[in-house]
């Protein structure tokens, strides 16, 4: 029996037979609040956890696993509160965002020292140091080792579990672009065989290419829930962006600060970027508005409906 | 088993590892040398242990011991916690009371490592140069309890506090050396003296105070401190967050 109640409308940020539930969690250290009254749910496939450095993403994490208690509601991994029953960790591995490595071992001594605490054969652990591609650096000792290959090892440390559940916390930070892309194809491909993974990170291209789902949090906060597109849709009142460039970007920024469809303008070097809340209508209405002012308009661009887009107006917005 | 056997090897390799362990092993030799000096004018057996009583015996339970198992009883959860590594071990479906046994035991395995080997060399000078062996199997005996008390007292202190190391020495040296010494009445709660007592032989009665000789009370004390340390540190561990 799952522990932790749905919530009663359907909500993006409660996925479908969840595996990881929390519901109205707060967590609060001193003054400071660092969860606010967060209810989301967490199931197969990659959920991107996404927010800028001091969102609250580590402490949501950290309470997901049961490294940290929630200060009021409750958090439940496969229907048991993990802070409550160690035995959860058969199904649930963390790559934590610390250096939590030995210095002292090799990259393959811990692989093993996570499989045999964790109760798991250790036959899987050469399969979980190919698949973060440390084959080569397995016997070196990891006080030798890069950033990147130091997550690597906490990686395959994860992977040697084999368990439904894994939680990363900014699992690429370090790592050089060809090592990014292994690890992403590895959360991927993990999510791809039905195991719930959740990866925190605050760098947007990394979540738009891991994650099938995306929990956006700022201050603490939800701000939003769904795939990419699902948040660009659900979020009606976001300005589209769109960048032009002119030989007198200021003469057209002033002109266009009266118009009905623009929002707002920014002036930057040759260019300015007009927010509108109509697209179509701006672009009928800046040719002749150009035109009238003897201006020569070289650029009419909408800004990618990206995931960092998204993201930067919600952090604004707050 | 697979898994207490990993986290106790593991503790001790942490603990025993650079340069700290030459540091720990020089420290614990200083009795055995200052003994190695006593004996040079000594021609008895009998005054080959009065001066093992007299300064070796001290140093090495009023300071080695004590130093030693602050350092790597602090350091078996404490240093896990300042490395980041609490939350791997913590990450594992183990009971946290197995958890806190086997860091106590590698940490008391560590500690007396270090200890008996200083105690070791001092009982193995005696019995070279005076056939006086009768002291060796106590003096390990003693050393083994003082150490498992002590250790047990700094493990849960390592992990309460980052500052377990200046807190333990304050402890030691206020607390053991002094108050204990100054009010016979606190001789009866004095971790250095509980495990002294296993020792059992005469000549230290000075250094006991109240507490009585005898293997069997210090066993049973220092069993009690023991496992209220694994009891603690296992709820501290079930408890605290993991920041």
């Amino acid at each position: 029996m799952s522990a932790v109640a749905a919530p009663d409308s359907p909500s993006p940020a409660w996925a479908p037979q969840p595996t990881i539930e929390v519901r109205a969690v707060s967590k609060w250290f001193g003054q400071k609040v660092a969860v606010s009254d967060l209810t989301c749910a967490f199931g197969a496939g990659v959920t991107g956890l996404l927010g800028p450095n001091g969102a609250g993403k580590t402490t949501l994490l950290r309470m997901l696993v049961g490294l940290l208690s929630p200060s009021d509601g409750a958090v439940a991994v496969l229907g048991r509160d993990p802070r409550r029953n160690p035995a959860v960790y058969r199904s649930l591995a963390m790559v934590p965002e610390e250096d939590a490595v030995y210095g002292f071992q090799t990259a393959r001594q811990f692989v093993r020292y996570a499989a045999t605490l964790s109760g798991v054969g250790t036959g899987a652990v050469q399969h979980a140091i190919a698949a973060v591609a440390l084959e080569d650096a397995a016997d070196r000792p990891i006080s030798g080792f890069s950033k990147g290959m130091r997550q690597r090892a906490k990686v395959a440390a994860a992977l040697v579990l084999d368990t439904p559940v894994l939680v990363l916390d900014e699992p690429l930070n370090g790592t050089d672009p060809v090592q990014r892309a292994h690890l992403i194809a590895a959360f991927r491909r993990l999510g791809a065989e039905g195991r719930t993974v959740v990866v925190s990170s605050h760098i947007l291209a990394e979540v738009e290419r891991m994650a099938d789902r995306v929990l956006a949090m700022v201050d603490g906060k939800l701000a939003a829930a769904g795939d990419v597109a699902a948040i660009r849709r659900a979020m009606t009142d976001i300005p589209f962006r769109v960048r032009l460039e002119t030989d007198d970007p200021h003469r057209l920024a002033a002109a266009l600060v009266g118009s009905a469809a623009v929002t707002s303008v920014a002036v930057q070097g040759r260019g300015l970027t007009v927010e509108t809340a109509d697209p179509a209508g701006l672009g009928r209405a800046v040719a002749p508005l150009a035109r009238s002012l003897g201006l020569r308009l070289s650029l009419f661009e909408p800004e990618d409906l990206s995931l960092e887009s998204v993201f930067r107006y919600l952090v604004r917005g707050r | 088993m697979r898994a207490f056997a990993a986290l106790v090897a593991t503790t001790l390799r942490q603990q025993l590892g650079g340069r700290r362990l030459l540091l720990l092993l020089a420290l614990g030799l200083i009795p055995a040398g200052v003994l190695a000096v006593l004996l040079a004018q000594e021609r008895t057996a009998a005054g080959a242990v009065r001066a093992f009583h007299q300064a070796p015996l001290p140093i090495l339970f009023f300071v080695v011991l004590p130093v030693a198992s602050l350092v790597l009883g602090a350091g078996a959860l404490g240093d896990e916690r300042r490395d980041g590594t609490l939350s791997f071990i913590l990450l594992r479906p183990l009971p946290r009371t197995m958890l806190a046994a086997a860091k106590l035991l590698g940490a008391w395995l560590a500690a007396l490592s270090v200890a008996a080997i200083g105690a070791a060399a001092a009982g193995l000078l005696l019995g070279a140069r005076f056939h006086e062996w009768g002291a060796l199997g106590p003096l390990l005996l003693a050393v083994a309890l003082s150490s498992l008390a002590y250790t047990s007292v700094f493990l849960t202190l390592g992990y309460l506090t980052a500052r377990a190391v200046l807190l333990g020495l304050v402890y030691v040296f206020v607390w053991e050396s002094g108050m204990t010494s100054a009010i016979p009445s606190l001789a009866s709660v004095s971790l250095m003296r509980i495990g002294l007592s296993a020792y059992g032989r005469g000549g230290i009665e000075d250094l006991l105070g109240v507490v009585r000789p005898g293997a069997g009370g210090a066993l049973a004390k220092v069993a009690v401190v023991a496992a209220a340390a694994v009891a603690a540190v296992a709820l501290l561990l079930r408890r605290r967050d993991v920041t």
